[in-house]
């Protein structure tokens, strides 16, 4: 399942230049590449013509050449050569996406272009903010993108997958937790006071004695979880938004569906303190790669299982309440459009 | 004769949020609705979530998890995939202290 009229992470702003790249987004294969003056351009990667992939040919200025008879595209994805002939018929076209370059990724429009507002870009400023740090991050992940969501909307986990790094048990067992869900959004608050802090936080924040610690989870469909966590000492007043003598991060990520069955991962993890340090930004990305490569195994064993059993019977406990408002949400904004495709299709016969 | 027990002050119970408590090792929440203290079972009849942690609009508590939803006041399940009521409890505010009665 897929939300389509949404702006999606499609590739890191250094993948896209010269050379035509292939990637697969919500099913459909797409082409990306740079025109002369930098301006990425995105087409659907099959040639009208007999379904090679055009990002096994090259550009000849700002047009894409077919690798098979060098049929050749401009930017609007019209064919505007056809070796050995002077007609060019008219269906030799490809589907073009929107695309634009924002907070170090290139985003792409996978719905109704008619309704692509480059406004309705999920807020990631973190990434190129100049008051953080952040080195932002790729992982394919073979797995179907809600294990993601489901996995950073509930961070009891961290406490079993993450002990060595970002997790410990004093966020299961000694927690206060509230989930707040409006019509598009679910947001999970959580504090772990006077408690330890993990490895992680004592390596990058040199905490020597017990901490206030939050994650604050927001989820905005379809995929994007922008979580501001940190630590202070304890008692100094963090709950009532006094934040100081500690550490505050974000951490970004936003998953694009491959395929029913796999993801693209983007994700960083932006800093507030030492924000010029590239060796700090590097520690922390490094901190959290090793606990996301720990979470990328369990989604991948996930997915293993129910490919073999699909749509099991599952048992929900309390740590979910995020996951399953979010996917109520998430199914809510599928059926309406569903619901508009069909009546869309209605009106057009 | 009902054996009453202080589980929290006036000021812990406010409008639009649940309290959990426990009365003899049993979960319970108290709300306030129209001023007013309820004291309810905080375990769902369905699969045992934690009502407290639920959404609370209009004088009712909609589960966490599968939104089977209870009429505070009444404990009365109002819609599936819960079929059996909660609990509630008898209710006393004496001065700051809010006590609530053990069912006999």
């Amino acid at each position: 399942m897929f939300l389509r009229n949404y702006w999606y992470v499609a590739a890191s702003d250094f993948e896209i230049g010269r050379k035509p790249m292939r990637r697969l987004i919500l099913g459909e294969p797409i082409v990306f590449f740079r025109t002369e003056d930098g301006t990425p351009v995105a087409f659907e990667d099959r040639c009208a013509h007999r379904h090679l992939p055009l990002s096994m040919g090259k550009l000849v200025g700002d047009t894409l050449q077919c690798h098979y008879h060098g049929l050749r595209y401009d930017t609007t994805g019209t064919c505007v050569r056809v070796p050995g002939q002077d007609m060019i018929p008219p269906s030799a076209r490809v589907k073009t996406y929107p695309v634009v370059q924002r907070y170090h990724w290139v985003w792409i429009w996978m719905g109704d272009p008619a309704l692509a507002d480059p406004a309705k870009i999920t807020d990631y400023h973190w990434l190129d903010d100049p008051n953080w740090g952040a080195k932002p991050q790729y992982l394919h992940v073979k797995a179907n993108w809600q294990l993601i969501v489901d996995n950073l909307l509930d961070l009891t986990h961290l406490a079993f997958v993450h002990e060595t790094t970002i997790g410990n048990s004093a966020l299961v067992e000694h927690a206060s937790v509230k989930v707040q869900r409006k019509e598009d959004n679910v947001v999970v608050t959580r504090w772990i006071i006077d408690q330890p802090a993990p490895p992680t936080f004592v390596k990058v924040g040199g905490f020597t004695s017990n901490v206030d610690r939050w994650q604050i989870i927001d989820f905005t469909p379809p995929a994007f979880l922008r979580l501001d966590v940190g630590a202070t000492p304890t008692g100094t007043g963090a709950p009532e938004g006094r934040r100081v003598g500690g550490i505050s991060m974000r951490n970004l990520n936003a998953i694009t569906p491959e395929t029913e069955s796999t993801c693209h991962y983007f994700w960083g993890q932006a800093h507030d303190f030492d924000i010029h340090n590239r060796e700090t930004t590097d520690k922390i990305t490094d901190q959290i790669r090793t606990a996301f490569l720990e979470d990328v195994a369990v989604f991948e064993a996930q997915q293993v299982n129910l490919e073999l059993i699909p749509n099991p019977p599952q048992t929900d406990i309390n740590a979910d309440t995020g996951v399953i408002q979010a996917r109520r949400i998430t199914d809510r904004l599928h059926q309406e459009e569903q619901a508009a495709a069909a009546a869309q299709r209605v009106a057009a016969e | 004769m009902t054996a009453w027990h202080r589980v929290a002050s006036v000021s812990d119970v406010r409008e639009g949020e649940a309290f959990p408590a426990e009365l003899n090792g049993v979960a319970i929440a108290l709300y306030r609705v129209d001023g007013e203290v309820h004291a309810v079972d905080d375990t769902c009849t369905h699969e045992f979530a934690q009502l407290s942690q639920g959404f609370i609009d209009d004088g009712t508590v909609e589960c966490p998890l599968h939104a089977a939803q209870f009429d505070i006041a009444t404990g009365k399940c109002l819609s599936g995939p819960a079929s059996q009521d909660l609990r509630v409890y008898p209710v006393r505010v004496d001065g700051d202290d809010i006590f609530v009665g053990e069912p006999d």
